[in-house]
């Protein structure tokens, strides 16, 4: 009942989220809805088309995992790694030093 | 080798509070994990490829939902209490935060631009540049935003795996 009531809670939060997204889309015009109109491809969707054609970015054609093209695992591994080892340390560095201030504070 | 003695006291009986404790510390260390690594899977679009990367991504909404309910009691409490707490405490409730704000849109910008995933289910929107700039900039912020939050949490994470590495079953650990 509890694990229920918490979870109408985090959808409602997450419902204004989302609805304030699809505000902020429609009040920027790109409602991402389709009207039936074809407008023109956006100067950042040329760019990707561009950068696709020129082998800037690589689109597979096939939809299943790539066991051999490791390098996008391994990057975003790396990224998470050196966030986590920073955020790490600098917690065990703050929590020395108030150790070490208590410390000093205890023995004056 | 020093040999445990005879007269040592008995372990103390493990209650039914304590063992749903137990309980629960496992099911959010596993959950837990599995996010960690399916949000790693899904942002590695080039290994998993568009199909693979939306459909954990529809998977891995789902699972937050799940994480964020059954943290939501943390929720409220840290809410409850920001002014009064630490600065520790507040930062990483900050942090929590824009973590909820940019997976969510990062999550409903996906489906939004969805090339496989919703098709399959029948569903078809016409992607705008903004829903795709979205996603792209919610994902990038949220590849900062998750080893930051799961680092803020390296003690328990830490305490929990020595725990589970020494648990066996029917041991009180």
């Amino acid at each position: 009942m509890k694990f229920l009531r918490h979870l109408t809670a985090v959808v409602l939060v997450v419902a204004v989220i989302v609805g304030l997204g699809l505000l902020w889309a429609h009040a920027s015009g790109g409602t991402g809805i389709d009207n039936g109109l074809r407008q023109a491809p956006s100067r950042e969707a040329v760019a990707r088309m561009r950068q696709i054609k020129a082998g800037v970015i690589r689109v597979r054609s096939d939809n299943g995992f790539n066991l051999a093209d490791t390098g996008d695992l391994i990057q975003t591994c790396m990224i998470e790694a050196v966030l986590a080892a920073v955020v790490i340390t600098v917690s065990t560095v703050r929590r020395r030093h108030r150790r070490l201030r208590r410390t000093a504070a205890a023995k004056s | 080798m020093n040999a445990a003695p005879r007269t040592s006291l008995p372990a103390p009986p493990v209650t039914a509070s304590r063992r749903r404790i137990l309980a629960r510390t496992r099911l959010d260390f596993w959950l837990d994990a599995l996010l960690l690594v399916a949000y790693t899977l899904a942002y590695s679009l080039g290994f998993t490829g568009v199909a693979t990367h939306e459909w954990l991504g529809i998977g891995l909404g789902l699972a937050l939902l799940v994480h964020l309910t059954l943290h939501w009691d943390w929720v409220i409490r840290t809410t409850g209490k920001l002014f009064g707490r630490g600065g520790r405490e507040r930062f990483v409730w900050l942090v929590n935060l824009l973590l909820l704000l940019t997976m969510t849109l990062c999550i409903a910008s996906g489906i939004l631009i969805s090339e496989v995933a919703l098709p399959q289910l029948g569903i078809t929107v016409t992607a705008s540049s903004f829903w795709r700039q979205m996603h792209d900039t919610t994902a990038t912020l949220t590849l900062i935003l998750v080893p930051v939050h799961a680092a803020l949490r390296w003690r328990w994470i830490v305490g929990v795996a020595r725990r589970l590495a020494a648990w066996r079953p029917g041991r009180s650990r």
